[in-house]
């Protein structure tokens, strides 16, 4: 329970922060907008198979651009500080849901200049927005766990991406064929055991960076 | 000398021993290569001229029927061997099939008390002019197979296209199982240099790591070989499991590069450790999931499944199969003591100074 309540409220430490200094969240924001925008103009008459691929590329680069800060913002003095007050499991926990909210603004932010820009063509909204939902709780799980990793070592905007990317790879094929789905690009009978298997890699790899993250801020 | 911990290295290099023998001295089961025509016309007599593999020349009763459905079959009315991998086939094709299309394949059966049965799957083709249900029911042309030699002698299968390159199953399968033993091993020591702190399991980890990309690197290797000889190409996007296994490397290569950007020993350890067991953790989906989720794979076990057995293993491959893994792993366990070795005496040199 102590956990839990160190969780909320470094989760609001996390957003008051980021409502204070509003350039680091408007930048991403920016960031998509500019992406898509470049979508926009190099590719005129977008099909939709290539729009599902180019979203997912969008907010998966976001995403990395997003999460990197996680753990390099903050100075290993203040993270110090942290780790004298709470337990190391509220930290990793925070930051994680924090990502979550972030990343899932951050792709429906996507998907309304998607629409904008580029066309609408999802026909299953309930099962896009699972399939943001599940997205954006992969991808913060992973890439918020690997930072923390690529944190402790100098270099680490490269480190991120070596080690991130290769391990979002199940995540992001899974993702690619629930909103294929949700599109009308294809039609499977299987879509309910593919929903079971990102629900199921989300909590694998959740509940090993909650057993791995003590190890990890020790310095 | 042997020393005695030392038992399963050498456990491990007979096994393999083993396998590279049987492995490559058992000769395939008889078979056909190829039907000369292809395609017939019923009501005809035709003469087929059958090219076999692994056969002998026999003078006693060989029967070849046409295999029509579960039930109706033709004979050949006339077998001749030509040479040992010659055989003449003469039959007499009725006017009317009982099936409903005009062309369809059929098997070819081959038997004979020498080099029992064979079977090639849709060898041949007949077309009808009409369809005539009624009277080929009441043809007596049609008959069951009965009679034919099972003869169970140590041979692997024969199988169109792969043909010999069947062996490679006991080098590019037992490969990737044994580096998934092994990358498990590693994930074990990385989990204990966490608990203990002992700097010796994390040179035993990377050790592990090491071997198993060696391992995946080798699976790779062999696969593109038989992917050379059976699919026409090395290496191919369009196959999901040749994706996941290239993904598979680039994440332990991904640990190297980790372990290269420490400066501080103790933490490059605790640091890895930590990535390594995520990375096991996170590959378990890649390899085993993943591929059964997309559909259309090359390798053998359709629908998705990539799950090995049924008709590509039977049980004189088992024989030689199962040692193979354990052997390989047992190998790969030898290799990485060794690396360890030089590792743990670098350590020592380094602590020394």
């Amino acid at each position: 329970m102590e956990i839990l309540k160190e969780t909320v409220f470094l989760l609001r430490k996390e957003i008051l922060l980021e409502w204070r200094q509003k350039y680091a969240i408007s930048g991403i924001f920016l960031y998509v907008l500019s992406t898509v925008f470049i979508v926009y103009f190099a590719i005129p008459n977008i099909q939709t198979q290539a729009w599902n691929s180019l979203f997912w590329m969008v907010i998966l680069f976001a995403s990395v651009n997003a999460i990197t800060k996680s753990f390099v913002q903050e100075n290993s003095n203040r993270q110090l500080y942290y780790y004298t007050l709470v337990n190391p499991q509220s930290v990793i926990l925070s930051k994680m849901l924090y990502n979550t909210i972030l990343l899932m603004s951050l792709s429906l932010l996507s998907y309304a200049a998607f629409s904008l820009f580029v066309g609408n063509p999802v026909r299953d909204m309930g099962m896009f927005l699972l399939a943001i939902f599940l997205g954006s709780l992969g991808f913060s799980i992973t890439f918020t766990f690997i930072s923390a990793v690529a944190a402790k070592a100098s270099n680490n905007a490269t480190l991120l991406a070596i080690l991130g990317f290769p391990l979002i790879i199940p995540i992001l094929l899974t993702l690619i064929k629930l909103s294929a789905d949700a599109l009308g690009l294809m039609r499977d009978s299987s879509i309910d055991t593919d929903i079971q298997i990102l629900v199921a890699i989300d909590l694998i790899l959740m509940g090993m960076s909650f057993i791995l993250f003590p190890y990890l801020w020790r310095d | 000398m042997i020393e005695k911990q030392s038992w399963w290295k050498a456990l491990g290099v007979i096994i393999l021993l083993y396998v590279f023998v049987m492995g490559m001295v058992t000769p395939l089961g008889s078979g056909i290569l190829e039907v000369e025509p292809r395609s017939i016309e019923s009501g005809t007599q035709s003469t087929f001229v059958v090219n076999t593999y692994n056969t002998l020349q026999n003078i006693e009763s060989t029967n070849a029927w046409i295999r029509l459905d579960s039930v109706n079959a033709i004979k050949a009315k006339e077998t001749k061997w030509l040479s040992d991998n010659q055989l003449k086939i003469t039959f007499d094709i009725p006017t009317y099939l009982p099936t409903e299309n005009l062309t369809d394949m059929y098997s070819l059966i081959i038997s004979d008390p020498e080099n029992g049965a064979f079977v090639r799957p849709s060898a041949l083709s007949i077309t009808q002019k009409n369809v005539n249900l009624e009277a080929a029911a009441n043809d007596e042309a049609f008959t069951n197979i009965e009679g034919v030699h099972i003869k169970d002698k140590m041979a692997f299968p024969f199988r169109a296209l792969i043909y010999e390159t069947i062996r490679n199953t006991y080098f590019h399968v037992p490969l990737w199982f044994a580096m998934v033993f092994i990358f498990m091993a590693s994930m074990i020591q990385s989990g204990q240099f966490l608990r203990t702190g002992d700097p010796m399991h994390d040179l035993n980890a990377l050790s592990f790591t090491r071997v198993g990309v060696l391992f995946g690197i080798l699976g790779c290797v062999t696969g593109a070989i038989w992917a050379k000889n059976t699919w026409g190409t090395w290496w191919t996007f369009s196959e999901i499991k040749l994706n996941v296994s290239a993904i598979a490397m680039l994440i332990y290569l991904a640990y190297f590069v980790l372990r290269n950007s420490f400066e501080d020993e103790e933490k490059r350890a605790r640091v890895s450790a930590v990535y390594n067991i995520f990375a096991f953790v996170a590959m378990v989906p890649l390899l085993f999931v993943i591929p059964r989720m997309v559909d259309g794979s090359l390798h053998p076990g359709n629908g998705g499944n990539p799950g090995f057995g049924g008709e590509d293993l039977d049980n004189h491959m088992r024989k030689v199969f199962y040692p193979a893994i354990i052997g390989w792993t047992l190998l790969g366990m030898w290799l990485s003591t060794l690396m360890y070795r030089i590792e743990r005496l670098n350590f020592k040199l380094m602590d020394d100074e």
